[in-house]
């Protein structure tokens, strides 16, 4: 286990190195002045040239992506003009836009797109999983028609149009819920939750179908299968027979699915995020990417990748628990 | 000085908002009381502000605002600002820290201030001239980038100044002689001097609590509200009053509610959504960002008690087709007045929402008279365009049987140069026989393509807004000689080098009085026309929704906006 887990990090260390480097070419092949528009309107270009060196940005290319490195592992100290702002390793440099570090502007953006993420992956769990479960015991009934109607619907729907409509339903018509507005988990927990309820439901809409099918088909599979059989003909009680046996069977593809859809969630609720005017790290990174903000990009990207890997991680490790046929090498 | 001050709405979930919000209009709960935007103003309460574009950069040397801003003119006090009335008269410059617009001298080149007496930062230290002299210096520095370019172009030794950090000598362009007096020394002369002095840069920055780079998230105070709180780079901001601001140094701002928080980072069809139905703080709410796009203008206007909480504004803003003279075809006139005369303003004012949202142009400058608005139309079409006339014309250009042509615009429409304005463009000119095709670019990287020398296509749609409005911030970007930019921004699209035009630019710049220089803005705008350097399209006009319980609605000509320090909450 030991031996798995170093594996594993130094397997996630180098994903990272490599997502790093390969935003960094990105932004060097493709044409942009980041000084230029950091500077602003009619900047003369020796105006261009201060902001330049003030960025760092007249270094060579390896010498900027070695400074990045030393500024992960050591820190490094930045002028503020009127004094010098140390930013303590792990640094990730400085916003090109507003000179704010970026380890600051990721950790006030994570919790909301932890929350959001977290949150909603309960809930299309709860929704995809469950009505995975009824449609395979209780098959062509009411119940099962209904749950898997409203889970293609969500899925059919862009998110953006299930957001807008809960808003006008839930805020606007029966005016059940305020108009969202994110507020701390550690500020308020009750105000926490009302304001990302919709969020959640959204995405647990927009993503549950899938669950459902996977979790009926697996399950479906699993209770036509020979061991199923003789169990019964042992005369083991259905509940046991579903919860112990076919659902566990089903649970490692929901498991594999969730770590990927997790992951994604961290740099992907773009939609979610704006609809909902959540200020997450998803659009932190469309807006970074807009002004060339290649600190941030950087950053966010890194960030979003330990998540991608780590779900993914927890998933192989869960997948040992939910079937013992697994073992971890 | 910009393509673009306000990005409007994408227009990807038009549709579907709006029939959101007309069922939300019919459905939702209807207030009791007869809006009236005009009641007597209550003091107190918390104004709510729901915003697009965060408030980024909170630090006055780093914004560009027209008028000192919206949310900025609440904090940041300047030597003059806009005159916070309704329409037209609010393109008016009025004195705001100092007692008058400004004393001009030797040929406008000289602009003497004196600062009112008891004026106070949020500390209660006094305002003294040195503050003001000190932010205006802090807008050089590399380390704050951003700005208007304005004051490196107009002040003694300022193309080469590298702000106080570097240079702590500072610019001796601006003297203070005393506490109370400010004197700037200009390269050139500028009668427009009182206009530029109401942007943020001339508001004043006490050197000893200057944080450089991290001014922004608590810059100090000279206006009525304080910050109390700057979220994620100005995405929430909190302002509550600042103590040592006083009505009797200051005759512009009413200053009403106790609190103003500003939430950014919102979609525009959740604002709309949010002011139509105003549940909750929503009924406290105004959007100085966030326009109706023509369907939700549609429902809205259908709906009576929503239609009275609508604000119309204008803002002097021309959209047009813009040449590239020094590509063929359109370096000979007889081609770009034959597509003058094709145009169609019908179906070019309804692919910018129709004519509730837009105003069909033939001049440059903006329809309004603070700009010397003169009305002319040298290549007269009517209302749908003469395809007969620019056909003739394009025989004698040596084209008898037609041309194509090539229209760049950007990828989407939010900002009035996207594929619905375009394809208004290529039917008109297909009756005339121009076949149009189309080169789609990124918006992103839009500006960046039309504003370069070395990229910039023959023939494209184009936008422009003016800094403050008067013809100077108008025309002279797009059409002075000596500002063609070879290696960075250039906005002189035709790069028309005429020593006459350049020689009358200079001329009105000395005029201080803006009447006079109005009426030959205009003129000069007229002599342009004849040229056929671009085709004026429109002027686009402002809708905005703003929430039931607010009152004392004023809307000024210079931005077209809600007047943020005028609102009040009932």
């Amino acid at each position: 286990m030991k031996g798995y887990l170093l594996r594993r990090f130094i397997g996630m260390v180098s994903v990272l190195l490599a997502l790093s480097l390969v935003v960094y070419a990105i932004f060097y092949i493709a044409p942009s002045n980041p000084a230029q528009l950091a500077c602003g309107l009619k900047c003369s270009p020796a105006q261009v040239a201060q902001v330049r060196q003030r960025l760092g940005l007249d270094a060579p290319v390896y010498l900027q992506y070695a400074r990045f490195l030393e500024g992960i592992f050591v820190g490094r100290d930045f002028s503020t003009g009127t004094g010098v702002m140390h930013c303590n390793a792990p640094c990730l440099g400085i916003s090109y836009r507003t000179g704010e570090q970026v380890t600051s502007m990721l950790a006030t953006r994570l919790p909301v797109t932890a929350s959001l993420a977290l949150g909603a992956m309960v809930a299309w769990l709860l929704l995809g999983v469950g009505t995975g479960l009824v449609s395979a015991l209780r098959r062509g009934r009411f119940t099962e028609r209904a749950l898997t109607t409203l889970t293609l619907a969500g899925n059919s729907l862009p998110v953006f149009i299930i957001g807008l409509l809960l808003l006008i339903v839930f805020c606007s018509v029966l005016q059940w819920l305020p108009f969202p507005t994110y507020v701390g988990l550690s500020q308020d927990p009750q105000q926490w939750f009302w304001g990302l309820l919709l969020p959640w439901t959204t995405l647990a809409l927009y993503e549950s179908a899938k669950y459902a099918r996977l979790t009926r088909a697996s399950m479906l599979e699993t209770l036509a299968e020979d061991h199923i059989r003789t169990f019964r003909a042992y005369g083991v009680g259905e509940r046991h027979l579903i919860t112990r046996h076919a659902l566990r069977g089903a649970l490692t593809s929901v498991i594999a699915l969730s770590a990927i859809d997790l992951g994604t969630m961290f740099g992907g609720a773009v939609l979610t995020e704006s609809l909902f005017g959540l200020p997450g790290i998803g659009r932190l990174l469309v807006y970074s990417v807009q002004i060339v903000d290649l600190p941030v990009v950087v950053g966010v990207t890194l960030v979003t990748g330990v998540f991608v890997v780590f779900a993914n991680a927890v998933a192989d490790v869960l997948y040992a628990v939910a079937d013992r046929r697994v073992v971890l090498t | 000085m910009s393509h673009h001050p306000h990005r409007s709405r994408r227009l990807a979930a038009v549709a579907v908002s709006a029939a959101l919000l007309g069922g939300a209009a019919a459905c939702g709960p209807k207030s009791g009381d007869t809006n009236s935007a005009d009641a007597t103003p209550h003091k107190g309460g918390t104004l709510y502000v729901l915003n697009q574009n965060p408030q980024n950069e909170f630090d006055p040397a780093r914004l560009y605002t027209t008028g000192g801003g919206d949310v900025p003119s609440l904090v940041f006090r300047t030597l003059t600002t806009r005159n916070r009335v309704n329409g037209a008269e609010g393109t008016k410059v009025v004195p705001d820290l100092a007692t008058d617009t400004g004393e001009p001298s030797q040929n406008a080149t000289v602009w003497t201030y004196h600062l009112k007496k008891g004026l106070k930062f949020e500390d209660g230290t006094p305002i003294t001239s040195a503050d003001v002299k000190y932010g205006i210096e802090r807008s050089f520095a590399p380390e704050l980038s951003g700005g208007p370019p304005y004051f490196r172009d107009w002040l003694v030794g300022g193309a080469g100044y590298q702000g106080p950090y570097k240079d702590p000598q500072g610019l001796d362009s601006i003297a203070t002689p005393d506490p109370w007096t400010i004197v700037f020394h200009l390269t050139k002369p500028e009668g427009d001097f009182p206009y530029l002095a109401t942007m943020t840069q001339f508001a004043p920055v006490p050197k000893a609590k200057d944080t450089g780079t991290n001014y922004y998230k608590h810059p100090i105070s000279s206006g009525p509200y304080e910050v109390a709180e700057n979220q994620n780079d100005g995405v929430h901001l909190i302002l509550k009053r600042n103590p040592y601001w006083s009505t009797a140094t200051d005759s512009q701002r009413k200053a009403y509610p106790d609190t103003v928080d500003v939430l950014a980072g919102l979609d525009p069809s959740v604002i709309n959504q949010r002011l139509s139905a105003g549940t909750g703080n929503d009924a406290d709410a105004v959007t100085t960002d966030t326009n109706l796009d023509p369907a939700e203008l549609a429902q809205v206007s259908s709906d009576k008690q929503l239609a009275s909480r609508v604000g119309t504004g204008h803002f002097g803003e021309t959209y047009y087709l813009a040449f590239n003279p020094k590509v063929k075809p359109f370096d000979n006139i007889k081609v770009r007045e034959a597509i003058a005369y094709a145009i169609n303003r019908t179906s070019v004012v309804n692919a910018a929402g129709g004519s509730s949202l837009a105003d069909p142009a033939t001049t440059f400058l903006p329809d309004q008279a603070a700009f010397g608005y003169t009305p002319y139309d040298p290549f007269p079409a009517g209302a749908t365009g003469n395809p007969a006339r620019a056909k003739e014309l394009l025989k004698e250009a040596g084209y008898p049987n037609g041309l194509t042509v090539n229209l760049t615009h950007e990828s989407d429409d939010a900002d009035y140069k996207g594929p619905a304005l375009a394809t208004a463009v290529q039917d008109a000119l297909k009756a005339a026989g121009i076949t149009v095709k189309f080169t789609a670019v990124q918006d992103d990287n839009y500006d960046n393509t039309i504003d370069s020398t070395k990229t910039e296509p023959g023939f494209f749609l184009s936008g422009w807004g003016a800094d403050w409005p008067s013809g100077a911030p108008f025309l002279a970007p797009i059409f002075d000689g000596r500002q063609i930019v070879t290696n960075g921004s250039n906005f002189n699209s035709a790069q028309l080098n005429d020593p006459t035009v350049n020689a009358t630019i200079d001329r009105i710049n000395t005029l201080t009085d803006h009447a006079a220089a109005a009426r030959q803005w205009g003129a000069l705008d007229q002599q342009i026309g004849q040229e056929a350097l671009d085709v004026p399209l429109f002027h686009p006009i402002y809708k905005r929704l703003f929430g039931k319980n607010i009152r004392n609605v004023v809307i000024e000509d210079w931005d077209g906006r809600l007047d943020l320090a005028e609102a009040a909450v009932k």
